[in-house]
């Protein structure tokens, strides 16, 4: 019996250890280069997602997905098909939403926070965001998985980001979940699937 | 002689038009002897349902659209949380008849009369039990009168089914805000509206069965 517990202690501290390992500093210097090539190369990119809302006090996450449709420079729609239509676009400093057929624009011109929500979801799914003036950035190996943290150092975004999460595939090197940390218990959890690259991608995708 | 009838009448007519107008709510409807000392309202009182709506709020001609969650947390309390379509939290509250706590809300949205808008609203659309005290109908509606402080809420609930389809918030004279329900099964509304009356106010909700 004794030993049993200690295997079982054993087995699941073992996996607690196998969750999170920190990189060295050799190890993250190849990944961010990996990351970066990559991201470099990325002119157009289309994926659905499925888009899980955590609140502790719910018994089941709110699951809604869609497409997300990003065009270099800056063009990007995150479109919600399920359970409800609802599209947001990015474009020439305007934001355009179609909710349920109702449309409506906001122009954010020179809006400095919307800016940076604009920066931060194209970086979150290129991957490309390892700015140390932004963020405090740590590391981790899980199994097969590279997973980078960013914690804002802006107060305004902190307010409203605590931390974000990116899971990257090993072998590409391309971001396949982005985790939203609102607190320790209440987080937004995107995971990429069917990602395409660089496939053609006309400017009048970008209207709502 | 014929002149001042005409003028007494004009003034008759005119006080009976003043009067009419002035009256309660209930003046269209018939008093009748109650039925019921208490009404219990089902639409968000499973402890086990998540009840979650995608949301429309109107306020003086802006629009604000997202996600409404509410979450029976104990006996007394719900959990209320609005967000983006993205997640993002903008308003946690905790609510019952007689607390209320704001567990956050983003500085944009932090405006007291604001605050206690959105408490008298979503307190009334969570109000599990209602006390009564006068009753009424019309043709379509059993129209029961709830006493709540110095104020009444009118229960329109339907000859036909026997559903809660709407609550009007008022004061002696004036309605202030009306909450109507479309339930399908009576367990739960698929469709709430509450509209205000003195202010340029509208949330709408819908319910939605995540994936």
């Amino acid at each position: 019996m004794k030993t049993k517990i200690a295997l079982l202690i054993l087995f699941i501290s073992g996996n607690l250890f196998a969750q999170e390992q920190k990189m060295t500093a050799a190890e993250i210097a190849s990944f961010k280069e990996d990351v970066n090539v990559v991201s470099k190369k990325i002119k157009t990119l289309s994926t659905d997602f499925v888009q899980y809302k955590h609140l502790d006090f719910l018994s089941k996450d709110i699951e809604t997905s869609g497409k997300m449709i990003f065009k270099e420079p800056s063009l990007l729609q995150w479109q919600y098909k399920k359970p409800y239509n609802y599209s947001i676009v990015f474009k020439n400093g305007k934001i355009l939403i179609n909710d349920e057929g109702k449309k409506s624009a906001v122009d954010i011109g020179n809006s400095k926070i919307f800016g940076r929500i604009n920066k931060l979801i194209v970086g979150s799914v290129s991957g490309n965001m390892f700015d140390d003036k932004e963020f405090t950035i740590s590391y981790f190996k899980v199994k097969g998985q590279n997973l980078a943290k960013f914690v804002p150092k802006d107060a305004t975004l902190k307010k409203y980001i605590k931390q974000i999460e990116l899971t990257f595939d090993k072998e590409e090197a391309t971001v396949i979940q982005v985790k939203l940390l609102e607190s320790s218990e209440d987080y937004t959890r995107i995971v990429l699937k069917n990602k395409v690259i660089n496939a053609k991608i006309d400017d009048s995708v970008f209207t709502n | 002689m014929q002149k001042s009838t005409i003028q007494f009448l004009l003034i008759n007519c005119f006080l009976a038009i003043v009067l009419v107008s002035c009256g309660s709510v209930t003046k269209n409807y018939t008093p009748k002897k109650l039925d019921k000392t208490s009404y219990e309202v089902p639409y968000f009182s499973d402890s086990k349902t998540d009840y979650v709506y995608k949301t429309n709020i109107t306020v003086y001609g802006n629009e604000i659209s997202g996600i409404f969650i509410a979450k029976k947390i104990n006996d007394t309390t719900h959990r209320i949380v609005f967000t983006t379509e993205f997640g993002n939290k903008l308003l946690d509250f905790e609510i019952s008849d007689n607390s209320f706590k704001v567990n956050s809300i983003v500085s944009e949205l932090d405006r007291k009369i604001l605050i206690n808008t959105l408490k008298g609203d979503f307190r009334l659309l969570l109000k599990k039990e209602y006390l009564i005290q006068e009753q009424f109908e019309n043709d379509s509606d059993n129209i029961y009168k709830s006493k709540d402080g110095k104020r009444d809420n009118y229960l329109f609930i339907s000859k036909k089914d026997h559903r809660l389809e709407k609550v009007v918030h008022s004061s002696q004279t004036k309605e202030k805000f009306t909450l109507t329900f479309t339930s399908e099964n009576n367990i739960f509304a698929e469709k709430i509206q509450i509209i205000h009356q003195n202010i340029k106010l509208k949330i709408e909700l819908n319910y939605f069965k995540s994936e």
